[in-house]
């Protein structure tokens, strides 16, 4: 089963979206930085883990004004916490610094990828000089430009607008892990082969074991923005504050390609793109297939990749008529899982199972055959502890 | 605004669903219907009007919550084409009931039965009231005609045009076996079956027709129908079976290697049936036959990729870390 690619924005150059008057900033378990009130400038660090932390964050305030409030977040992305910030985002740099990154040794990107708060764009969000220090020997670092969710254009947007600089930051990754190859993957095969395992597998023809990582087979794999934002913090010194977002859905008035500060409302991103809320039956952030229903409070995360108002006709509704064992799923699966079947006597094959949503997406009898694979996980974790 | 979709998983769908692939079997029974009623005039009217009703009506009664999904009207109908022109509405009737409410609810309910609905009524009418499936000779618009199956009697060869065309046949979904080409093609063409399936069954019904040893009584009486594969193909309920029976996928194993064999098995009883008992046709004995083997071809042929291991030596924590924090697209 091939799934639509529906990459209507694939054409549309990457455009500055008028700048919210507020963020939203996930911080998950960072600490703030900065009091409620204080006054902050872009680029500012409002978060940070806490010294002893295993994995150090950073969040930096993409907009010059004051903080508002520091709370739980409104959801999304699974966002624990957040900083609101009310202010203006300074006007896009014209002028970068330009270091000559060249004498950089491992450390000093490591670090500048550190401070710039540099994290994995794609939906992970783990932080990249964490991922830049493997203990294993690397010997590839895969940029991952084949983004497979339908609608989803802006990897290949930034990709075709500023090359140049994923290149550069692919080899910055290349030099701190030592790898003497890099490929830029764009492999067009549909979801959800742009998923790194898929990936690893078809430019190196490794098999990323069921629970292993692919630094496990040698491999680093980055995001297209993240090799950007690698690019950015260790070349200019700036940190991450923006991204690139696909806005599409019959609803949206005006489709297309957005840099957005990180943590702009969806709200917000619907009103300059010109959505009629009415016209929506669905409001995604992410893909259409893995992404996640959104509010219109909830902020564009450092791994959101789009937002999605999608019309009536654009969506399906989950009837969950019963099973009549055509075996769609089970041919949809990339795994050929049988998924129907291991529902009614789940099984640890189950695990493997990566929540893509192709046998979802066709499943005849309209199952929400990812939640129960979710329940079904659950029940098999807890069977074996 | 945002939907009543409390779930998360994907919001789209690739539209193929059971109302839409039920939608689709209609529409292909279309040519099969009119060709029957073409043919025969008011009483196939009167049949499948009763059975499409009557299975509508029991589908309703036993379950209200999926009755608008389709299968009744498809069930309905295949129970009609199944029946010999000259059986009274009454025997429609019956088989819609038997096929709904024993063949599909009470056996589990859509998705679960094991048997095919319409071959089990068949097969159960067949023995409650054998008199109206088995005369040889049959009497329609006053005139004779015997069903080119017919063992006491087709002592010459019928032409291939005049199988196709369906001359002499009683059963209204045989009235013209063109037709019935027709809309499995059209199936096949809207992507609802597998070409692999009636291609399957009829390949080796043609195969086992070539090499297998005729029986004396089919010997005795039809010499013409051994070894004759188009003769087998295009008489009697093959073609019906092979786009609209052997591909329902409830009651087909669930793999696409499993169907073939199931599809093969089907073609061994039909033809078993035919070269070596009394029974002209045999197609029903030999779909429920098959439904019969599902279970066992389903546990030898569905492969569970296997957990490749490494998932017992990492603790349940690290795997969770692993799910949210390394997983997506790089």
């Amino acid at each position: 089963m091939k799934i639509p690619g529906h990459k209507h924005c694939a054409d549309s150059p990457i455009q500055r979206l008028p700048p919210p008057a507020r963020v939203r900033l996930p911080i998950d378990e960072m600490r703030a930085a900065i009091d409620i009130g204080a006054r902050v400038e872009a680029g500012a660090v409002v978060a940070r883990s806490a010294p002893d932390a295993e994995w150090q964050r950073r969040a930096h305030s993409p907009l010059t004004g004051r903080i508002v409030a520091i709370g739980e977040a409104a959801g999304g992305e699974g966002l624990k916490r957040e900083i609101v910030i009310e202010g203006k985002a300074p006007a896009e740099t014209s002028v970068r610094r330009h270091l000559d990154a060249a004498s950089l040794g491992v450390d000093q990107i490591l670090t500048c990828a550190r401070d710039a708060g540099v994290v994995g764009m794609s939906g992970a969000r783990f932080p990249t000089h964490v991922k830049l220090r493997p203990s294993v020997p690397i010997d590839c670092v895969i940029v991952n430009a084949s983004e497979s969710e339908p609608f989803i254009t802006c990897d290949h947007r930034v990709l075709t607008e500023h090359r140049h600089e994923v290149e550069c930051g692919m080899h910055l990754a290349m030099r701190a892990v030592g790898a003497a190859r890099g490929e830029i993957a764009t492999g067009r095969h549909g979801h959800p082969f742009g998923q790194e395992r898929f990936v690893i597998a078809e430019v190196l023809g490794r098999d990323v074991p069921e629970g292993r990582l692919p630094k496990d087979v040698g491999v680093v794999v980055i995001n297209v923005q993240t090799a950007r934002a690698l690019h950015h913090a260790v070349c200019d010194r700036e940190p991450l504050l923006a991204r690139v977002i696909t806005v599409d859905g019959s609803a949206v008035a005006s489709p297309g390609n957005y840099t957005v500060p990180i943590g702009t409302e969806v709200g917000h991103v619907l009103t300059q793109c010109g959505v009629r809320l009415d016209e929506a039956a669905a409001l995604i952030v992410g893909g259409p297939m893995m992404g996640t229903p959104a509010g219109l409070e909830t902020p564009i995360g450092p791994g959101t990749g789009g937002v999605l108002a999608l019309g009536r006709e654009q969506i399906s509704d989950l009837v969950d008529r019963p099973c009549v064992r055509c075996g769609e799923c089970m041919d949809a699966c990339p795994f050929g899982l049988p998924v129907g079947l291991l529902l009614e006597e789940p099984s640890e094959a189950l695990l493997q199972c990566i929540e893509c949503g192709v046998c979802q997406f066709a499943c005849a009898a309209q199952r929400p055959l990812i939640d129960s694979i979710r329940s079904a996980k659950a029940g098999l974790h807890a069977g074996r502890c | 605004m945002t939907a009543g979709r409390s779930g998360t998983g994907p919001v789209i769908h690739s539209g193929r669903t059971t109302p839409r692939l039920m939608a689709h079997a209609v529409v292909a029974l279309g040519p099969v219907v009119l060709a029957s009623i073409w043919r025969f005039g008011a009483a196939a009217v009167v049949l499948i009007g009763v059975a499409v009703v009557v299975a509508m009506l029991c589908d309703a009664a036993c379950d209200r919550r999926n009755a608008t999904d389709g299968s009744a009207v498809v069930i309905g109908t295949i129970v009609a084409c199944l029946m010999p022109v000259t059986a009274p509405w009454w025997l429609a009737a019956a088989g819609s009931a038997i096929a709904v409410v024993l063949g599909k609810h009470a056996i589990g309910g859509l998705g679960r039965n094991l048997f095919n609905p319409a071959a089990l009524a068949r097969v159960v009418l067949m023995g409650l009231a054998p008199a109206a499936f088995f005369s040889p000779l049959w009497t329609i618009d006053g005139r004779t005609a015997a069903t080119p199956l017919a063992k006491e009697l087709g002592a010459s060869p019928v032409p291939v045009v005049d199988l196709l065309l369906g001359t002499g046949s009683v059963t209204l979904g045989d009235a013209m076996p063109v037709a019935v080409l027709v809309g499995g093609l059209a199936l096949i063409a809207l992507r609802t079956i597998d070409w692999q399936v009636p291609l399957c069954y009829l390949g080796a019904i043609s195969l086992l027709a070539l090499v297998l040893p005729p029986g004396e009584r089919i010997v005795g009486h039809a010499p013409w129908l051994a070894g004759n594969p188009m003769a087998h193909l295009l008489s009697g309920s093959t073609l019906f079976c092979a786009f609209f029976m052997l591909t329902d996928p409830v009651t087909a194993p669930f793999t696409r290697p499993g169907r073939l064999v199931f599809c093969a098995l089907a073609a061994v009883y039909t033809m078993v049936v035919r070269y070596y008992t009394p029974y002209p046709d045999g197609v029903a004995f030999a779909v429920l036959l098959a439904n019969a083997t599902v279970p066992f071809i389903d546990r030898k042929t569905i492969w569970v990729p296997v957990d490749r291991g490494a998932s017992d030596e990492l603790p349940a924590v690290d795997r969770q870390h692993l799910a949210g924090d390394e997983g997506g697209e790089g």
